[in-house]
């Protein structure tokens, strides 16, 4: 190996001055010596350099010895090793499958690891691009999740030109999308004008949505489409650009493409088309407050300029922020709040953080569930490399008498240190090759459990494999230390009297597997975890029956149907579900349950004093017997009426429900039934909206927490362009799947163009919304199984060499009256010892490794003391089961037969 | 006469290196002019050759080497035998026996 440390620059220089000294040397002392014999300086000059041969070439000749020798000696191991593994294919079968599954899920996962959170943009210069966020309470509503702004504040920061070499403002949204007979349900990113420029990205074809579309509402209907969608719905057609769309029903025109590898600015959420803010009214029907600077909804990014730091810029756009929060107050429409909801506002502040990836707070859901699974493959992988390193030693320990030998016919120490690790890292060498063979396999089935939309592939690329080559070498190095550490401490004896380094190895191996016992216990603890938090989470009552309960998405508004036909086309469709043999209710909502998001309003409370909300509220609109559909009972009051949804265009909302926990923040004890909320904080707000009802608290966003727990519910209007599209619950009474069918027959009933989006039952929601839960779930008991497999393969394989060493020991002391059980216990202590010394390590570790962990878990600390009892019972019973069977042979042998072996 | 390259072949010159080394250490000239003379000038060392040899038996860890003063009071590159290269030598010495005893048979046997 040291040979190999020749290539290295520094010590290659070395080298080279000192050949050049010692050539010389001779030279000079051969010219010496002819001189003083009588001749010439020049005629010696000549004659030594004659006898010497060609300079350059001798040069040549040595620097040959100092690498290609090595080279040489290096394919020689390589061939000594395959030799050898081919003569153990049991062994060599074990190593090299063990070791592929551990680095196949190591590069799978890092294939995701790699696509999701370590690759940056494909952008020019994405080091340079910060998120920008509002700190602090804004007194907005909100539309959609993660740093929200308002689109006025996002052209006012474009103005910032001291730090800033560009701003852009982008929503993500689902827009209906006809192009030709082409109609489908995309994502879209709605963009300011300088998107794209600031990003540095060019078109493929036509050109890109740039500042001259961001002048006037409504006047730039253009849109980008990207390379993907261009490639999958259109085949790559050249005449694309000048194309007419339809967005919504609205007509836009398609004015160029986006070159491949650009897929938006959030890697979770690839949309097929760009859409300007300008026509934010057409891309979101529902809601338009382009220009209200209490209405957020956009995330913003910055371009630093040269030289800028993202802690520069902060601290420099302080002073205008704070003033415009000060001009802001003062602006007509600013809500009315309380002295501290104001000290709050004013307290704001500008936050920077960098974004070379682009939106990060998606990816949050991804991230740390990926680097646990990470972490947890690592393990697996060393625990993988410890059992080879074991079988290594144990054959090793066989080989002893070769090693010895060949040592004494000269081989040198660290030749046959070199050999012994280049059979390690042969075996690692092919383990990772067959791995990747299987890491494709791996990731498709890991993408099942990821968001879709994400666009991640399962492919192998330059990096995956770079890394599992990486992996490979050092798990390979790290099988042939322990080997090649035997071997040194044998030559040490330097004889063929091998009982020391024997004895040497089996106290290795039994560290090893002390190790093994400590690596495994940690992953049956995080797989005892997540389980628990998956049961935790499906067992949680969420408020309402999901069982038997469908739900779809129908957006007549989308498919052409002018406002008033689709709020009728909507009305139809539920009486006429209503209707449906084996229905037992149906009802409209605007949202889907569990998919998240949801719009937010501050309200005023009109109660003994008017008062307004602290922040703003999550909001959903449903129809009359929607509760009755979900299963969810009010506990005062009554469900909206046919009555209560009528009109609301004109007359707004008449009637409001609350959730429990928004009864008793704001009126404590008594009943809010009949008194009077009104949408808005503003000094003027009418507060005319009785409340109706109150209904039991339920979660209708998210499966895991109740963060910001009241909500409010306000009728889904009859008629109007909020009742165009929406999302339709039905509660059957047989199997939901037998049931859709049906709902498919009387919808095409009502329109057969209308398409069912995401028809599903709300338990398959529940199923997706805890996919990352399931991911870890489902991964970690399988590293938990592997894991403690490998270490009880380990453990065995130890106690076998152990008794069969033992042999004539133990069958002296059962001659000499010693019982079968004072045998067993003699063997059995030994892997105990292990086993504990294992759980000593292993408990802390896991105790130490809760950080990491804890985001991950519902309903139970990441230092949980059942938990690590029954993963701690359950390797000590697994480990002590396979102990036995060579403490059982150790039991059973015959004193006479082991005796005679002598 | 011009110097031809050294005849004989690459094993038998370590052999003989290591031979020499066996003595006492010494540097490279002084290895090619012990090798003329004991040689009794029959071989001609082609005295370049010498040095990509002396490296090979190091790099395999048979001879080591350092810098030290020499007769002359100047520097030279010392080199000197390792136990393994002790061991080579043995090795090397036995079946050079075996072997030329084996020769000679074949000699006498067609005399």
């Amino acid at each position: 190996m040291a040979r190999f440390l020749n290539l290295l620059p520094w010590r290659r220089r070395r080298l080279e001055q000192d050949l050049d000294r010692e050539l010389r040397d001779h030279l000079d002392r051969r010219v010496a010596d002819l001189t003083r014999s009588g001749m010439s300086d020049h005629e010696a000059r000549r004659q030594a350099a004659l006898e010497f041969g060609g300079f350059v070439q001798v040069q040549e000749e040595v620097r040959e010895t100092w690498v290609w020798r090595w080279l040489d000696q290096w394919r020689r191991d390589v061939r000594y090793a395959a030799r050898t593994l081919r003569r153990g294919p049991a062994f060599t079968a074990a190593a090299v499958v063990s070791l592929a599954l551990g680095i196949g899920a190591n590069a799978a996962i890092f294939s995701l690891v790699d696509q999701t959170l370590l690759r940056t943009l494909p952008v020019t210069r994405p080091d340079r691009l910060v998120q920008l966020g509002w700190h602090g309470n804004s007194l907005s509503s909100a539309w959609g999740t993660g740093w929200l702004l308002s689109y006025p504040l996002c052209r006012e920061l474009q103005e910032q030109d001291r730090f800033f070499d560009g701003v852009i403002c982008r929503h993500p949204t689902a827009v209906y999308l006809s192009i030709g007979q082409q109609h489908d349900q995309v994502r879209a990113e709605i963009v300011s004008g300088s998107y794209f420029s600031v990003l540095g990205v060019r078109p493929e074809q036509g050109r890109l949505i740039d500042p001259s579309d961001d002048r006037q509402p409504g006047a730039h209907p253009v849109v980008v489409l990207s390379y993907t969608y261009w490639q999958r719905a259109l085949a790559g057609a050249h005449d694309v650009v000048g194309r007419a769309v339809l967005v919504n029903n609205a007509p836009m025109t398609v004015i160029g493409v986006a070159p491949p590898r650009f897929t938006g600015l959030d890697p979770l959420d690839a949309p097929s088309l760009w859409i300007p803010a300008m026509m934010k009214k057409q891309a979101t029907p529902e809601w338009d407050r382009l220009f209200d600077r209490r209405a957020v909804w956009m995330h913003g990014f910055a371009r630093l300029k040269p030289g800028v730091t993202a802690a520069q810029a902060r601290e420099g756009l302080q002073p205008w922020f704070a003033s415009m929060l000060d001009a802001d107050t003062g602006r007509e429409g600013f809500p009315k709040v309380t002295a501290d909801q104001h000290r709050s506002f004013l307290a704001s502040t500008l936050d920077l953080e960098p974004a070379p990836g682009g939106l990060d707070t998606l990816q949050a859901a991804v991230k740390q569930p990926l680097l646990v699974l990470m972490g947890g493959t690592l393990l697996l992988v060393l625990l993988a490399t410890l059992n080879v390193a074991g079988l290594l030693l144990a054959r090793g320990a066989a080989r002893v008498r070769e090693v010895t030998t060949r040592m004494a016919l000269g081989a040198s120490r660290g030749r046959v240190t070199s050999q012994l690790l280049t059979e390690g890292v042969v075996v690692a060498l092919m383990g990772g090759a067959l791995g990747l063979l299987v890491t494709p396999l791996i990731t498709r089935v890991l993408l099942l459990f990821l968001p879709e939309g994400a666009e991640l592939t399962a492919g192998l690329d330059a990096r995956v494999f770079l890394f599992a080559t990486v992996i490979s070498l050092a798990t390979g190095a790290l099988c042939g230390l322990a080997p090649a550490w035997q071997a040194r401490r044998g030559a040490l004896t330097s004889s063929a009297r091998s009982q020391v380094s024997v004895r040497g190895a089996v106290r290795l191996r039994k560290a090893i597997v002390v190790t093994q016992m400590a690596f495994a216990l940690v992953l049956l603890i995080g797989a005892g975890l997540f389980v628990q938090t998956l049961a935790r989470l499906y067992g949680r009552d969420l408020g309402f029956a999901s069982d038997r309960l469908l739900m779809f998405r129908v957006e007549p508004d989308a498919i052409g149907h002018p406002p008033g036909e689709a709020a009728e086309v909507m009305r139809t469709l539920v009486r006429r579900l209503q209707a449906v043999p084996g229905v037992e209710g149906a009802a409209v909502a605007n949202s889907s349950l569990l998919t998240g998001g949801s719009p937010r309003r501050t309200l005023t409370i009109q109660a003994e004093t008017r008062v307004v909300t602290e922040r703003s509220v999550p909001i959903m609109r449903v129809g009359p017997g929607f509760f009755a559909a979900i299963g969810t009972p009010l506990v005062a009051g009554r469900e909206f009426t046919a009555d209560d949804a009528r009109d609301i265009e004109t007359r707004g909302y008449r009637a409001v429900i609350v959730n429990e926990r928004f009864a008793r923040r704001y009126f404590g004890g008594t009943s809010p039934v009949g008194r009077l909320v009104g949408v808005g904080n503003q000094p003027n707000t009418p507060t005319t909206i009785e409340i109706v009802g109150v209904v039991r608290d339920f979660n209708f966003r998210f499966v895991r927490d109740d963060m910001e727990p009241e909500h409010v519910f306000f009728p889904f209007a009859e008629t109007g362009p909020l009742a165009g599209n929406g999302t339709i619950y039905l509660k059957v009474t047989g199997a939901p799947e037998s049931a859709a069918a049906a709902i498919q027959a009387a919808a095409a009933e009502v329109d057969p163009r209308l398409p069912l989006l995401s028809l599903r039952t709300v338990g398959e929601q529940i199923d997706r919304v805890l996919r990352s839960e399931r991911m870890l779930a489902t991964l970690s008991s399988g590293f938990g199984a592997a894991a403690l497999v490998l270490a009880v393969v380990g453990l065995y394989g130890v106690m076998s060499f152990v008794v069969t060493r033992r042999t004539q020991e133990i069958g002296l002391r059962l001659a000499l009256g010693a019982t079968r059980a004072n045998a067993i216990w003699l063997i059995a202590r030994d892997a105990m010892v292990m086993i504990v010394l294992g759980m000593a390590i292993a408990i802390p570790a896991a105790g130490a490794l809760r950080r990491l962990v804890e985001a991950q878990l519902f309903g139970i600390p990441a230092f949980d003391g059942p938990t690590i009892a029954l993963a701690a019972g359950l390797l000590a019973l697994v480990a002590l089961a396979a102990a036995m069977l060579p403490a059982w042979r150790a039991a059973s042998i015959s004193p006479t037969d082991a005796l005679r072996l002598e | 006469m011009p110097p031809a390259r050294f005849p004989i072949p690459q094993g038998t010159l370590d052999m003989l290196i290591l031979q020499t080394l066996s003595l006492e250490p010494a540097h490279g000239y002084a290895i090619a002019q012990r090798l003329q003379q004991v040689s009794r000038e029959t071989v001609q060392v082609n005295q370049g050759s010498l040095y990509p040899a002396l490296h090979r038996l190091e790099q395999k860890g048979w001879l080591k080497a350092s810098w030290r003063q020499s007769e002359t009071g100047r520097e030279a590159k010392f080199y000197s035998l390792t136990r393994a290269g002790q061991k080579q030598l043995a090795v090397e010495k036995a079946t050079w026996n075996r072997l030329t005893t084996a020769v000679q048979l074949i000699f006498n046997e067609g005399e």
